[in-house]
């Protein structure tokens, strides 16, 4: 049973004290690479994960396939109403069929990979791998997918590949009065709601990542339209080259 | 006095049947069935997400003859309503095991291969799962859960607002109750599985004695794997805490008490078996013997002849398991496997390279030199065809 082995890990999130926000790292752009607004490059956007539930009182994740759905919705909506932008093309990757989609579901997974060791050991400054530093200089940013990517389905027809990632926990009523509650009594802080995010740009001729944002804590209720607005500007914060400031501007 | 005796006499004759229930037939089936409540709902969407991934999965097996011959002996197992709900995913994963999700996706490791032995027996561990599906096990197992841990963060509180030994050591008492009854009820629900799983095979036509029989193979498969490494052999009898599952010698005894005793006559189908997994087993031997776990891999292959007979392929994997094992006693053995095997099958070109490898370890270079030569062409594209030529004379004159 595969829930028996999350008791053990929501017992922890339900004691752990939550941890200050370490200094670290939320996005990085591969050196020399630059992307202006209007040069008409293609980018395909492929089928963003989005996983949205509540946090149990002990920290369980509850899926919920409404808010789910909803949020899949809101994010591609939000998406298509910012692409403009982005200052290029963005289209959507197509539907794959049999081997097209056995390698399509690979490079998902080696994104997932290797987005996480891009988090773990290289926007961790403490945690940096020798050679994502260069003679110690900081500003090398260097992972690859490798050239692989050229034959995913919709790759010939676009210059860059786009992976969202998305999962959301939204802390139950229990949940936030145990929050309330163990700060006012033992002073205790239990974090409540968890909401993580990443979004990657990819070469699609050589594989590079070229730009990767990632963050533990993410803001904008995806569930929402306008949440969903606020959660797709802050993934896409710093694109290179697109106008899209964190925050809506007050207009 | 007399009544008293009597309600004990009374509460023994009701527990009597309870323990003792005979063959079991399946509960009436409720149809196609779509997830209800939040809970449910959420499970079945993060299931279809994992599934689409499992669907693209490298790890699948496509072969369309052993998909459908698998999907036909659960379809034999649980009959042909049931089964319709089922997706079934091979995937090439060495272990003993079979699972099914909530939305009805069933996931075969090719490992269960290698330790059933008839369709009856696939039949058994196909059906057990199939029943988590049907009583919808894992949503029940995740509320026990979430209603356990939630106690248990609303006490620890407590407990940190009045931190005293005695709050403290009640606390801990508390986390032990719960995390008891959690492990206990996924327990209990392998038992109930266990009970629709041969309740099925009572009503179709497999036999369902094989069910138990199952048990009995690992119990022996562990003892063989333990002795092999030194070890104690391991209890089958005692409950460990954390236990997942009811131990294995429980199981074996119910699920051999329930099976309908007239039941034991039928046809459990261990020919047909054989001949369609047979295109499959060298793969899957292959990876067994891989895990390097020397004990369970020869008992298994010694359980397959058993059944089966000893085919070329057995020999061969068995010379496999002993020349990789490595010790120099073993190649003198691995030799004479890959000979029985070239002597059922002269065209299998991997004995001939075990045997040519094997002999030279033992010292007989000439043999072995032949031995490979026959390897090469036998197979002159192989992998590493240029590694084995380096140990062959070169040619003169070139």
């Amino acid at each position: 049973m595969m829930f028996i082995r999350r008791i053990a890990l929501a017992i922890c999130l339900a004691l752990s004290l939550s941890v200050p926000a370490m200094a670290q790292e939320r996005s990085a752009t591969r050196q020399g690479f630059e992307l202006a607004p209007g040069e008409g490059k293609k980018i395909l956007v492929f089928r963003p994960a989005v996983s949205v539930g509540g946090q149990s009182t002990a920290g369980m994740f509850e899926p919920n396939g409404e808010w789910t759905e909803a949020a899949r919705r809101n994010i591609e909506a939000s998406l298509a109403r910012l692409q403009a932008q982005l200052g290029n093309q963005v289209i959507a990757a197509p539907e794959a069929y049999g081997e097209d989609a056995q390698n399509l579901q690979e490079h998902l997974a080696l994104f997932a990979a290797v987005s996480q060791a891009v988090i773990e050991y290289q926007f961790f400054v403490g945690n940096r791998l020798p050679t994502k530093k260069k003679d110690n200089k900081e500003d090398v940013f260097d992972w690859s997918l490798g050239s692989g990517v050229a034959d995913l389905p919709g790759a010939k027809d676009a210059d860059y590949g786009l992976f969202i990632w998305n999962r959301d926990a939204y802390g139950s009523t229990g949940r936030k009065v145990l929050q309330v509650l163990a700060l006012l009594g033992p002073g205790v802080a239990v974090k409540s709601g968890e909401h993580r995010g990443y979004a990657g740009l990819v070469d699609l001729k050589t594989g590079d990542l070229l730009w990767l944002n990632a963050d533990g804590a993410m803001g904008g209720d995806v569930r929402k339209e306008d949440g969903s607005d606020k959660r797709v500007r802050q993934l896409l914060e710093d694109f290179p080259g697109s106008s899209i400031a964190a925050e809506e501007p007050a207009a | 006095m007399r009544p008293w005796l009597g309600g004990v006499l009374g509460a023994l004759a009701i527990a009597q049947p309870l323990s003792a229930e005979e063959s079991p037939l399946p509960p009436p089936y409720e149809g196609v069935y779509q997830p209800q409540g939040v809970d449910e709902i959420g499970f079945w969407r993060e299931d279809d997400e994992s599934e689409r991934a499992l669907a693209a999965s490298p790890l699948v097996i496509r072969d369309a003859a052993l998909n459908s011959y698998v999907k036909g002996v659960l379809c034999d197992t649980v009959g042909p309503d049931r089964c319709n709900a089922v997706r079934v995913y091979i995937l090439r994963e060495p272990t003993f095991n079979a699972s099914m999700s909530p939305n009805g996706t069933m996931r075969v490791f090719s490992g269960l291969f290698l330790r059933v032995r008839s369709e009856a027996e696939l039949g058994a561990v196909l059906g057990h799962e199939f029943g988590h599906f049907e009583r919808r096990h894992s949503l029940a197992g995740f509320r026990r859960a979430r209603s356990g841990t939630d106690l248990l963060a609303w006490t620890s509180l407590l407990v940190s607002m009045a931190p005293s030994y005695g709050a403290a050591s009640s606390q801990r008492s508390l986390e032990m109750a719960v995390y008891g009854q959690i492990f206990r009820h996924g327990r209990d629900q392998e038992r109930e599985a266990d009970r629709l799983g041969v309740s099925y095979l009572n009503q179709g036509r497999l036999r369902p004695q094989a069910a138990s029989e199952v048990w009995k193979t690992v119990m022996t498969e562990a003892e063989s794997s333990a002795r092999s490494r030194g070890l104690k052999k391991p209890n089958f009898k005692a409950i460990a805490f954390f236990a997942s599952h009811p131990p294995e010698a429980e199981r074996a005894d119910n699920l051999a008490a329930l099976a309908v005793p007239d039941g034991a006559a039928r046809d459990d189908g261990a020919l047909r078996y054989r001949e369609a997994l047979a295109p499959f087993m060298p793969q899957f031997l292959d990876d067994q013997i891989k895990l390097n776990d020397f004990g369970a891999s020869d008992f298994l292959i010694e359980n397959m002849a058993e059944s089966g007979g000893w085919s070329a392929p057995l020999w061969f994997s068995r010379g496999e398991l002993y020349r990789l094992r490595g010790a120099q006693r073993d190649f003198v053995n691995a030799a004479d496997f890959y000979a029985r095997a070239i002597a059922l099958d002269p065209s299998l070109a991997e004995a001939h390279r075990g045997l040519g490898l094997a002999l030279f370890k033992t010292g007989r270079r000439e043999e072995g030199m032949t031995a490979l030569k026959e390897y090469l062409n036998l197979k002159p594209d192989a992998s590493d065809a240029k590694m084995i030529a380096l140990m062959l004379p070169q040619d003169t004159g070139s």
